[in-house]
């Protein structure tokens, strides 16, 4: 009886709390908190350009031009064309390379966080790999597959996958092991198993993994660029920047900063949407 | 169930749906070789219902785990219908005692029912319906759209007994199936599974340290104890189909094969 009195009391807790929350939130109304949190979100961004714009209105010096000539720049070259024909072209290289990694990555994540002996194999290339610089391989992958966009994509994706298929690793090794042993008892056949019980189990991981590829991708997209290109996001940065067009060098970093913030962003509401399950069952 | 006035006589008219003859089993080699089970002997008849007692850490689960095919026993041989198991079985159904984490949150209610009727290749429209009038069967008609985390503990355990139901195997393990679940809760479930068993005529085995609900539930109760396990004792019940969770166990039968089994577990 006491047994049953303890276990029930932390229940009752529970249940007492979900039922005092939503009246707290009520307090203030949609508007309002939607308001408040734009705001909160925001003013820093807010803050540090008008202190750029400030601190570098007057500036002289030639590699700090001022904020103006950099968004005067910036929207000069968007709207005619000069940018988004190379924006185009990067993000293009980002698609494609990312596509590449998180499919190279979750497939042989999965064949190598289900098979012990090929992991033990394989690990320390994996550790190898990943601990490269892989900006530093740019133009070795460049130099070796040529010049055309292909190498650039290659290089993107191989960056990206290392995260991806880490994560999902880890993700096959930390499904919980009676549900391993649910599959097993009710004889589930082995593509079934990896597509219905491994994949969504590691999926939280497997999307943390694509969310660290991001950045990386956006980096060595530039990166890319650098190197024996005529177009893109990044030649456009180096262009401008080896005929002393300051205001557009900066205007391209910018705006690169801008992209990987908005994909981020994006990202954000892909991973709710796949993850629903997770988030709402409160397994976070 | 059947009368076992003569268990000889019925075996060899009956052969048992499940047959465990000489089973042992031990983890590691050598001298640091534990061993778990002792020449183990078991049978479990057509439609019977049948508990497994024992205190914790003898070897119940150990032993489940070799009834339904997830390990090898060292020695010895577990047997349905006649055929060997060398690995899970068609025939054995799990209902596992840890039910929110053998329920994958990914899915449905109804497609987790369903998710091993795929595997076997069954049809949509025949799986979602075999689903469907099973989760019905469990007291959960028209909750198949929920997820398994939005529903309580007993009623998650519903949703697993029904999966293992769906299965449609002959044999139905159960391992501590009610052990997390509060008292009252409990008490619906083994009423459920009571109904289930005599409904349905499936063949239950559960694992359970409780002795109370051991008696309970079962035709036949098999106590386990010593170290390395064996069967100390097999006590038939003879309840009979109808039970009440007051009045059985205030009766004066119950009582005493709790205090048999309670004397051979303090013996052993």
């Amino acid at each position: 009886m006491t047994e049953t009195a303890l276990r029930s009391a932390p229940k009752l807790e529970t249940a007492a709390r979900a039922r005092r929350r939503p009246k707290a939130q009520r307090v203030r109304s949609r508007p309002a908190r939607i308001v408040l949190d734009v705001l909160q979100r925001t003013w820093l961004i807010v803050v540090v350009f008008a202190v750029w714009w400030i601190a570098t209105a007057e500036s002289t010096n030639v590699f700090i031009p001022s904020l103006e000539s950099i968004l005067v720049s910036l929207f000069r070259d968007l709207s005619n064309g000069v940018i988004a024909s190379g924006a185009a072209y990067s993000l293009g290289n980002l698609a494609a390379g990312l596509l590449i990694a998180v499919a190279v990555g979750i497939i042989g994540g999965l064949i190598l966080g289900e098979t012990k002996r090929l992991r033990e194999i394989v690990d320390p290339v994996i550790h190898f790999f990943r601990s490269i610089p892989q900006a530093a391989l740019v133009p070795l992958i460049i130099g070796a597959f040529g010049i055309g966009q292909g190498p650039k994509i290659y290089t993107i994706a191989f960056a990206c996958m290392w995260p991806v298929l880490l994560n999902t690793i880890d993700g096959v090794l930390g499904v919980e092991p009676t549900i391993r042993k649910f599959s097993k008892v009710y004889r589930i056949p082995r593509g079934l198993h990896f597509r219905k019980v491994v994949l969504p189990a590691a999926l939280p991981q497997i999307v943390a993994g694509v969310r660290v590829a991001l950045p990386i991708g956006i980096t060595v997209m530039v990166v890319s660029e650098l190197f024996a290109a005529n177009k893109g996001l990044g030649f456009y940065i180096l262009n401008s920047s080896a005929t002393f067009m300051v205001p557009e060098t900066w205007a391209g970093a910018l705006l690169v900063g801008v992209i990987g913030y908005i994909l981020s962003l994006l990202f954000i509401v892909l991973e709710r949407r796949i993850l629903s399950w997770y988030f709402k069952s409160g397994a976070k | 169930m059947a009368i076992q006035a003569a268990p000889e006589q019925v075996q060899v008219a009956t052969k048992p749906l499940l047959h465990v003859q000489g089973l042992t089993m031990s983890y590691g080699a050598g001298d640091s070789e534990n061993k778990i089970l002792n020449d183990l002997n078991l049978e479990v008849n057509d439609g019977e219902f049948v508990s497994i007692v024992g205190p914790s850490g003898v070897g119940k689960t150990t032993l489940l785990r070799c009834l339904s095919g997830l390990v090898q026993p060292r020695s010895g041989t577990v047997s349905v219908g006649g055929e060997i198991i060398n690995g899970p079985h068609r025939d054995l159904a799990v209902v596992f005692q840890d039910y929110s984490r053998s329920l994958l949150p990914w899915m449905t209610t109804l497609e987790n029912v369903a998710f091993p009727l795929q595997g076997r290749g069954v049809g949509k429209k025949e799986r979602n319906e075999t689903a469907e009038k099973n989760l019905a069967a469990v007291g959960l008609a028209g909750q198949g759209h929920k997820y398994p985390w939005e529903m309580s503990g007993g009623m998650q355990q519903r949703v697993a007994i029904a999966r293992a139901l769906a299965y449609n195997a002959k044999v139905l393990l159960m391992d501590e199936p009610f052990a997390s679940v509060d008292a009252q809760t409990r008490f619906d479930l083994e009423d459920l599974v009571i109904d289930l068993q005599s409904s349905l005529g499936v063949t239950i085995i559960l694992v359970t340290h409780d002795i109370d609900e051991a008696l309970y539930l079962a035709d036949k109760v098999i106590v386990l104890a010593e170290k390395p396990a064996t069967v100390v004792d097999v006590i038939e019940t003879g309840f009979g189909d109808h039970r009440d969770q007051v009045d059985t166990k205030a009766d004066p039968r119950f009582v005493e094969a709790r205090a048999r089994i309670l004397h051979r577990l303090r013996d052993h």
